[in-house]
């Protein structure tokens, strides 16, 4: 590793004052497992300084004030998963964090981290999105709440200003009646990064008939989105099969009409459809387990 | 570039310490505290041979830099024996051949304190789960469950 400045800051506000201070020429270092690994290349620029942010105990936790899920920015995603509140009002994060790297990635990793790295395959931010997210942005001079789905621009690179330190991510509770679901296929079970994955939401009403749904695809789409023009084929309408199979095949199409044909193609059109396809049918219990999917031809 | 001072325990010995800030807590332990048990594999988070605990936790000392381990204390495979007597899950991984070349070794004991010190009484899953993390490309990680099960009965 090439020679930097260290500085450790125990508050927000003292981290925000060295950011106006170096603005570029600093780097965020929260649970280090991305920052580390760049640090490390020969051939990407050293930061003048490090800012070392992991001691703000501030920036850590997970609350639950009135129907919203709050979480700081330094939350770990081993503490996501054994999160009660984030299992009771957001499983769908649950499911996520629970398959990310390895329990060592998982004790040292934050959400924080997760989304500002802006990596293609972050899997905690599909689920985030379609939880209707929303991340505060801090500087020295302001404090801005934005949606997380107009953070990025493209991968690994996203809409904060460098002298910005993401302080907490909040999003509404899912209520008991709303079913979620995460599906990730990657190359095996531990350490893979996802090469694709799906983030559902579904709601019904007492007749069964559909009423929302929200589909977010990871590591598919350049930026992520909800893929409305496949959520609005299910309103109104009741699950089954060939519903959930036209909607995972709206997905697929809207990946290639954002991406075109390229080599993966072949692999991933047929994929992410089924993976939708599955998702959704996770959400309203006719797939249950992950075990499940082991076979993608049926 | 100028030093960091840290105060940090490592198997229960307290050090106050100046260090360069851009080492990773992987080569602080194996070359300035030549504690080499800590094996140096990739160096990028994928095979958990430079497992150590942090505040009791597993983590990859490769992607740790030493100044974020103060006021911390880490727990190294050197820390694992008392008194001249070696851990249970030691002694089980030796009677259940679960050492083969070795070089997984310290890590696989370190991932699988941090689960029974959590979790005393982990079903096959959760050992698996735990040591997911590890890689081993001599035993095929049989024996290693096993000896793993062994200490939880
Ligand atoms: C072996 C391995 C396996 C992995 N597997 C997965 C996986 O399966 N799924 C997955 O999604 N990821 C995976 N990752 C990537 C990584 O672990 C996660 O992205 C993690 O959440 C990053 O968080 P961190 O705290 O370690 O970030 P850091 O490395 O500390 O920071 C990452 C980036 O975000 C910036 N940053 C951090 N916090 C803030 C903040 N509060 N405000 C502003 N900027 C900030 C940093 O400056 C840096 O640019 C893996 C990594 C490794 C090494
Ligand atoms: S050396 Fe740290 S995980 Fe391989
Ligand atoms: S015993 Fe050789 S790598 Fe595990």
């Amino acid at each position: 590793m090439k020679p930097f400045e260290y500085r450790a800051v125990h508050s927000v506000e003292e981290a925000v004052s060295v950011l106006a201070e170096y603005g570029s020429d600093a780097r965020i270092l929260a649970g280090g497992t991305d920052l580390l690994i760049e640090l490390r290349k020969q051939n990407v620029k050293t930061p003048k300084v490090v800012i070392d942010i992991s001691f703000i105990k501030e920036l850590r936790g997970i609350e639950s004030p009135n129907g919203t899920v709050m979480l700081q920015s330094l939350t770990t995603h081993s503490e996501i998963v054994n999160s009660k509140v984030v299992q009771q009002y957001a499983s769908l994060l649950t499911g996520a964090a629970s398959v990310i790297g390895s329990p060592q990635i998982r004790n040292k990793g934050t959400v924080g981290g997760n989304i500002m790295n802006a990596a293609t395959c972050a899997d905690t931010v599909p689920p985030l999105i379609a939880l209707g997210a929303k991340i505060t942005l801090k500087s020295k001079t302001n404090s801005r709440q934005i949606d997380l789905s107009d953070l990025f621009i493209k991968p690994y690179q996203t809409k904060a200003k460098p002298e910005e330190i993401l302080t907490e991510i909040q999003f509404p509770k899912l209520s008991s009646n709303v079913k979620s679901s995460f599906i990730k296929l990657g190359r095996r079970n531990a350490l893979s990064i996802s090469r694709l994955s799906v983030a559902a939401i579904l709601t019904q009403d007492k007749n069964g008939k559909i009423t929302d749904a929200r589909i977010v695809p990871g590591a598919a789409l350049p930026v992520w989105r909800r893929v409305t023009e496949a959520e609005i084929l299910l309103i109104g309408k009741k699950p089954s099969k060939e519903l959930f199979t036209a909607a995972g095949q709206k997905v697929s199409e809207v990946m290639i009409s954002h991406t075109g044909r390229r080599w993966s193609t072949e692999y991933k059109e047929p994929v992410i459809a089924t993976l939708v396809r599955r998702a959704l049918e996770m959400c309203v219990g006719d797939l249950k387990d992950l075990k499940d999917l082991k076979d993608l031809k049926d | 570039m100028s030093t960091v001072t840290i105060n940090t325990k490592i198997n229960n010995r307290k050090y106050s310490l100046a260090v360069a800030p851009n080492t990773t807590l992987l080569h602080f332990l194996r070359e300035e505290l030549g504690l080499t048990g800590t094996k140096c594999g990739c160096e990028i988070g994928e095979c958990g041979a430079c497992t150590v605990l942090l505040n009791g936790e597993a983590v990859n000392s490769c992607l740790v830099l030493v100044p974020q381990i103060d006021g911390k204390e880490i727990l190294t495979v050197e820390g694992l024996a008392k008194d001249g007597k070696l851990h249970p899950l030691q002694e089980s991984f030796m009677d259940h051949d679960a050492v083969h070349c070795g070089f997984c070794t310290p890590g696989m004991l370190m991932s699988a304190k941090a689960l029974l010190d959590k979790n005393p009484d982990p079903d096959e899953k959760e050992i698996r789960t735990a040591i997911s993390g590890n890689l081993c490309r001599c035993t095929g990680y049989v024996q290693i469950v096993d000896a793993i099960k062994e200490v939880v009965k």
